[in-house]
């Protein structure tokens, strides 16, 4: 070898440690580290303190997140464990006219697929039971699953969801809200109408307190549909034991309501139903019933091992509930010192193809519509309609955040009208400590004029002329 | 041109299901050394619930937070509970497990009564000690009661509880009733930029002040209200699932759906504005949703205030905004031309 070789091979050693040192920076160590994880528990005096309550406490659970201790549905394993996949419709609405599935049936390391038509109740829902756990007969919405897959890995499951062959019949789909409620729109389940919960609240009368007031505004407000997108998926692990005893690990916020529903669905005893809620990776109001539970205690069941099921982030999305798009019409009486005598309020939902949470969404939203203000007429009335879009339900604020948009938007367009000083129009008009409520509810421990003093102190908030 | 604005918004939200019934039970034991176990069919969800669930049964019994060891979220070993939603864990859960604390104690004090001499109505449990009100000399450590309570009585100190928020129907045709036990409050007011040749907007700041009746712990409140900001944010500006004419979702990936990162945030003052809530353990309520209800409100008035434009639909993009703009300066121009 000469210099100049040597040389050459020298520099492409160089690179080569620079490129592999650079990757290691980015890669586990190989070998797990000789030192222990530090579980010396650190107690921090907040933790060791009497009195408890109002104490900066840090979180047990904390540390474990930390250190990576903390065991989610994914790092949770059984022996024999199978994956399942569930295949979905891609299509809004239409009718199956024929599924087969035998071609997924003979594939190596597939251990059992499942259709709709083998779950012993194939409906659930918190209000109204019309949610199929895969569907059987009618597609609500593109994310509905049709059938689903148990295999030795997840890869094998996927490819088998392939060979799965679903003839649809094409039906016409309903999308816009506000068409879905005329009487010509296709009904996406009951034959005579979408509309499928209503809410009135109704005190005093809006048409007196219009006729009494100043100047009357009117303004129309709208939201989109938004995904709770929490870090971990919908995930659960279901193990039907010999016994006919089946145990559910779950990532879910509600377990009572969970075994109330698996045990409807799978049509067994509650005693013989477990559930073991796992540490949560972010709810939002997302993981507030079940999803693909009963059809992987049903493969569990067919094949005798535990059952394995992780939505996919595209699943989260097309699959699972979602923020309720509302379209918000709002008109209000006020005196010129900017009072408010009158308000009238309607409210549509997008209720997306099953009803979910959407009756407690539509209650809460018509509830709040007028917003934390003393007025003696008011006039809310919600509606909420069926779409073959993916289903929306509970997510944090229950239609609160929608209105609280249209109703303060409200408010400043009133106030820049009027001459009036946002905030000086909102405490004009604030609740007080035992104020009704647009219910009639005497309210009690009622701060909402402090919120709004505190936070404009913190902000600096001065009056404009 | 970066144009610069503020916005105020303030709202209401409820505690606990809408009239329908939505108990929680709990079960307290106390540990024969004095520490104590609870048992609680919520589930933690990442917002420190049970943190907070364990602060309560320790205050209930005069010992601290690291006495206590919280267990949830099992159907065959712990209690029924509605769950994690409706922001009712503080409120509901946490009643439930004061009461069954509560219950827990009053095995204590016939243990100890004899003891120091005195009747149980002039006990207190406080600092890991059951003692004689207004006169803490006298007093005993509760886990030699505990003990003595179970080891030479063969009276365990265990209790069990349950509550639910007390509602009244509303009437089908008027709405009016009593739908919730309670209510919190909050106000926040966003600061924001926005660039009237893009249409771009960068919140700068954002002040909230929030009830939640007693913070059991005022950390894990910052950090909701924190939390929900952020969620605030996204629905402000960014997030929203998109369909096709024929109803497919075509952004179901986090490259098409934008939601807020880090770098989103804006600078947050969290202020826990003192309150006391007679039906909540220790005078709590709760705080979980609420955090997320006015951001948008505030971040929609300011960009209004900023650029003297009112986007009615949310998310005000950039392009939504630029076109309010372009819409509006159309208006002015021709108004001059008139």
């Amino acid at each position: 070898m000469n210099e100049h070789s040597r040389i050459l091979e020298r520099e492409k050693l160089e690179i080569a440690e620079t490129l592999r040192s650079s990757d290691a920076d980015l890669r586990l160590p190989a070998m797990v580290p000789r030192e222990p994880f530090p579980i010396e528990p650190l107690s921090p005096d907040a933790r060791q303190q009497t009195r408890a309550v109002g104490q900066r406490v840090t979180r047990p659970d904390g540390r474990l997140h930390g250190l990576g201790q903390t065991k989610y549905i994914d790092d949770l394993s059984f022996p024999g464990m199978l994956y399942a996949r569930i295949k979905r419709a891609g299509i809004a609405s239409a009718r199956i006219k024929r599924i087969d599935t035998s071609a997924a049936e003979v594939m190596p390391g597939v251990m059992a697929v499942l259709i709709g038509k083998e779950i012993p109740t194939n409906t659930f829902g918190p209000t109204f039971q019309d949610q199929p756990v895969l569907v059987d007969e009618v597609v609500f919405h593109a994310g509905d699953g049709v059938a689903a897959v148990a295999a030795v890995t997840e890869q094998i499951a996927n490819e088998a969801l392939d060979k799965i062959v679903v003839e649809y019949e094409p039906l016409p789909a309903v999308l816009d809200p506000v068409a879905a409620m005329r009487g010509d729109s296709p009904k996406v389940h009951a034959p005579d109408s979408n509309i499928y919960a209503t809410k009135v609240v109704r005190k005093g009368n809006v048409e007196k307190g219009f006729a009494e007031s100043d100047r009357i505004f009117e303004g129309r407000f709208s939201t989109q549909m938004i995904e709770h997108v929490s870090l971990e998926p919908h995930a659960a692990i279901a193990d039907w034991d010999a016994n006919g005893r089946l145990t559910i690990y779950a990532t879910i916020g509600r377990i009572t309501l969970a075994r109330s529903d698996m045990a409807r669905t799978l049509k067994m005893p509650m005693s013989r139903i477990r559930i073991i809620g796992t540490i949560v990776g972010g709810n939002f109001g997302g993981k507030n019933e079940i999803t693909q539970e009963p059809a992987l205690a049903l493969l569990s069941k067919k094949t005798g091992r535990p059952v394995k099921g992780v939505f996919t982030r595209g699943e989260e999305f097309t699959s699972t509930t979602t923020r309720h798009p509302i379209i918000m019409d709002y008109k209000t009486g006020v005196t010129n010192k900017g009072r408010i005598l009158a308000r009238q309020i309607r409210l549509v939902l997008d209720g997306g193809a099953y009803c979910s949470w959407s009756s407690t969404t539509l209650g809460k939203a018509c509830i709040l519509s007028p917003g934390p203000y003393k007025i003696d007429n008011v006039l809310a009335e919600a509606f909420v309609v069926y779409t073959n879009k993916t289903m929306t339900g509970a997510m944090r604020g229950f239609g609160a955040p929608q209105v609280c948009f249209a109703y303060e938007s409200h408010m400043d367009d009133i106030a820049k009208a009027l001459g009036i000083d946002p905030l000086e129009i909102r405490l004009l008009n604030a609740f007080d400590e035992g104020s009704p409520s647009p219910t009639g509810q005497v309210l009690h421990s009622v701060v909402v004029k402090e919120t709004l003093r505190k936070a404009a102190d913190r902000f600096g908030w001065e009056p404009r002329s | 041109m970066k144009q610069r604005g503020r916005g105020i918004a303030c709202m209401w939200y409820p505690i606990g299901f809408t009239v329908d019934a939505n108990p929680s039970a709990a079960t307290v034991k106390v540990n024969e050394d004095g520490t104590a176990t609870v048992l609680t069919g919520t589930v933690e969800t990442g917002q420190g619930s049970l943190t907070v669930l364990g602060q309560i049964a320790a205050e209930a019994l005069g010992i601290a937070t690291d006495d206590v060891h919280v267990v949830s979220a099992d159907t065959d070993t712990t209690p029924m509970d509605t769950g994690a939603i409706a922001s009712r864990t503080t409120y509901v859960t946490g009643n439930a497990i004061w009461l069954a604390a509560e219950a827990a104690k009053a095995i204590l004090f016939e243990t100890a009564a004899p003891m120091l001499g005195v009747k149980v109505s002039q006990l207190e449990a406080k600092d890991r000690k059951i003692q004689v009100k207004n006169y803490p000399q006298r007093n005993v450590s509760i886990a030699q009661v505990a003990h003595r309570s179970q080891v030479v009585l063969g009276q365990p100190a265990i209790g069990s509880a349950s509550w639910n928020p007390p509602t009244v129907a509303m009437d089908p045709e008027t709405g009016q009733g009593k739908p919730f036990a309670t209510y919190v409050y909050a106000t926040q007011i966003a600061e924001v930029d926005v660039d009237d040749e893009t249409g771009e907007v960068e919140i700068l700041r954002i002040a909230a002040a929030h009830d939640c009746g007693t913070a059991i712990n005022p950390m894990l409140v910052e950090g909701q209200v924190e939390g929900g900001i952020s969620m605030g944010v996204g629905m402000a500006l960014q997030e929203e699932m998109l369909f096709d004419a024929k109803g497919r979702h075509i952004n179901p990936n986090l490259t098409n759906y934008i939601m807020p990162t880090s770098l989103d945030m804006p600078e947050i003052t969290v202020d826990i504005v003192q309150g006391f809530d007679p039906t909540g353990p220790f005078g709590a309520k709760g705080v979980g949703e609420p955090t997320a209800v006015p951001t948008a409100a505030a971040v929609l008035n300011a960009i209004h205030d900023a650029v003297g434009v009112r986007v009615t639909s949310l998310p005000a993009t950039a392009e939504k905004v630029l076109a309010a703009i372009k819409a509006k300066r159309a208006t002015e121009q021709k108004q001059i031309s008139a």
